[in-house]
């Protein structure tokens, strides 16, 4: 299950953005959120983590985050021991998280907010990523006036904006209808295919996970464990035709097995 | 048939008749029932005055002698002034409270007892204190309206959402970005309601304060019309009562709706519109950095 690179650790360190070491996160109670995980994410990959709830995938997020600390082994981000949130590190959650009172242009912004002042290239980088999720006559519209769908949208362009290398999203799209996600599923290749991000993507959507991913790591509960690393060695850019092929739905297929005793 | 009938013109009715004219009615049919009970002596005139009695008194305190307003400006000021008071003596409380566990921890037993006791208990106590001018009133009006606003601020305080904080800790938000970008804002709702609810007990603060001592005041004049069995004119302020509550509950009521704004489809749509106004220049320029 981990795969071992022989490379000396400066060549690493430039090209694993994350290098996890035996990491685990026990809960007070106590509740094993997490053991024993070991694995790297190489720079522009998309990896995403699937299983069932209780696997500890949400967990394996915020370690990355560094908004929790494992309490067991190492974990390495962008080549430093994680010891919080960082600039390089940004998150997208399953709800939208907008601020009510400000518009999608001022949510957008938020991170430059809060990063110090706001210059006239932040506002029109921020009308920028703001039509590059595809709102375009919506920048100035508040979250009330959005749909679902329209608002994970705004928190896609906020997280973009926070000029972010590594992109952890925690089931992003996971509370909208199959045809809004699918759709907001193919955006996310091709910014992440022009921005050149590494993606780090929860899902409990065997689908999805596969069709996104360079790699699929499955997880299964009762302690959180990291059971398998699925190889995806379907070409990019990826199409909604690929779900049709005999690899894609093999794929699907093997790691519903992996999963089969847990679901 | 008679029975699909009869719900008809009920309906009709409604929306032929304006909304105002059902309340004038219903009014008038009010006004015309108090009026009878006094005319033909079912209650003692002695002990409800009849309507033309209380305006004809309200006539002459109001606007032949004119001496009702300088006891309503009086009463309504020392309302203001406790409520401000209060009031902003509640939110700092409520945010020191939220921002602080130990200062939260620490001053919660005096915040119970201050809930249990019952403050208008300390009315003569602030009128010893303080004498007989508008000084107690508006204490007393500061100290009845500064709880529920303190318990509603800090609930709205703290009620920010796991997901929201940890997306601020994830920005690498300060303590005060927090507080300012995330925390007060989705306070607001909570907070004005406090407000809301603390403007009509400062009025009840105030009046309580008048009772207790005080030569000056809506309060006082009821007092003494009582005392005095003039109830037409007892009455009469009361009513000036009922127009200063309700003077004092749309103010707050206007202001609650302007700040949460984002709560109103119309405000929201109203300031969408602003803002696209305001950024018109910078949205064509991108549209052409696009087009090129």
């Amino acid at each position: 299950m981990t795969q071992a690179i022989n490379l000396d650790p400066a060549a690493r360190a430039i090209k694993d953005i994350v290098t996890a070491t035996r990491t685990g996160m026990e809960f007070p109670g106590p509740v094993v959120a997490l053991e024993d995980a070991s694995f790297h994410v190489k720079r522009g990959e998309f990896v995403s983590l699937i299983g069932p709830s209780g696997c500890g995938k949400s967990t394996l997020l915020r370690l990355v985050s560094g908004l929790i600390k494992p309490t067991a082994g190492h974990l390495n981000v962008f080549g430093e021991l994680i010891a919080g949130p960082r600039a390089e590190i940004g998150m997208m959650f399953q709800k939208p998280t907008l601020l009510d009172w400000k518009s999608v242009f001022d949510n957008v912004l938020l991170p430059i907010t809060l990063a110090g002042t706001v210059k006239k290239a932040d506002r029109e980088r921020a009308l920028d990523l703001i039509h590059l999720v595809g709102l375009k006559g919506f920048e100035f519209s508040y979250p009330r006036q959005l749909s679902g769908g329209m608002q994970q949208r705004v928190a896609l362009a906020r997280l973009l904006n926070t000029g972010a290398e590594l992109l952890l999203l925690d089931e992003p799209f996971g509370a909208l209808d199959e045809f809004t996600r699918e759709r907001l599923n193919l955006e996310l290749l091709r910014i992440q295919s022009d921005l050149d991000a590494t993606i780090l993507f929860v899902t409990h959507n065997i689908q999805e996970a596969v069709f996104l991913a360079d790699r699929v790591f499955v997880m299964t509960p009762r302690p959180g464990r990291l059971a398998a690393t699925v190889n995806v060695p379907l070409p990019r850019p990826r199409t909604i035709e690929m779900t049709k092929s005999p690899e894609y739905n093999d794929l699907v297929f093997n790691i519903r097995d992996t999963l089969g005793g847990f679901i | 048939m008679s029975e699909q009938t009869i719900p008809l013109p009920a309906a009709s009715a409604s929306r032929t008749v304006p909304v105002w004219a059902q309340h004038l009615i219903v009014f008038v049919i009010f006004i015309s029932i108090w009026e009878l009970a006094v005319r033909n002596e079912w209650v003692s005139r002695l002990i409800l005055p009849s309507p033309f009695a209380v305006i004809a008194a309200w006539w002459d305190l109001a606007i032949v002698k004119a001496l009702i307003w300088k006891h309503f400006f009086v009463t309504l000021t020392e309302v203001v002034i406790g409520f401000l008071l209060g009031a902003g003596f509640g939110l700092l409380m409520a945010i020191l409270s939220a921002m602080n566990m130990t200062f939260r921890r620490l001053i919660s037993p005096y915040m119970v007892a201050l809930q249990v006791t019952p403050r208008i208990a300390v009315a003569p106590i602030i009128v010893a204190w303080l004498g007989f001018n508008m000084e107690p009133k508006i204490a007393i009006a500061a100290i009845i309206c500064f709880f529920p606003i303190f318990i509603n601020s800090l609930t709205g305080l703290l009620q920010a959402d796991d997901e929201r904080l940890e997306m601020f800790e994830s920005m690498r938000a300060s303590r005060w970005q927090v507080f300012r970008h995330l925390q007060l804002p989705g306070a607001m709702p909570v907070i004005m309601a406090g407000f809301k609810t603390g403007i009509s007990l400062a009025l009840i603060g105030a009046i309580v304060g008048e009772f207790v001592s005080a030569s000056v005041g809506i309060g006082v004049l009821i007092q003494r019309f009582s005392f005095q069995l003039l109830l037409p004119e007892a009455f009469a302020c009361l009513i000036m009562l009922t127009v200063m509550g309700l003077l004092l509950y749309g103010t707050a009521t206007f202001a609650d709706r302007r700040v949460i704004f984002w709560k109103s489809d119309d405000l929201v749509t109203k300031s969408a519109r602003k803002l696209r106004a305001k950024h018109a220049a910078m949205l064509a320029s991108r549209a052409d950095a696009k087009a090129e």
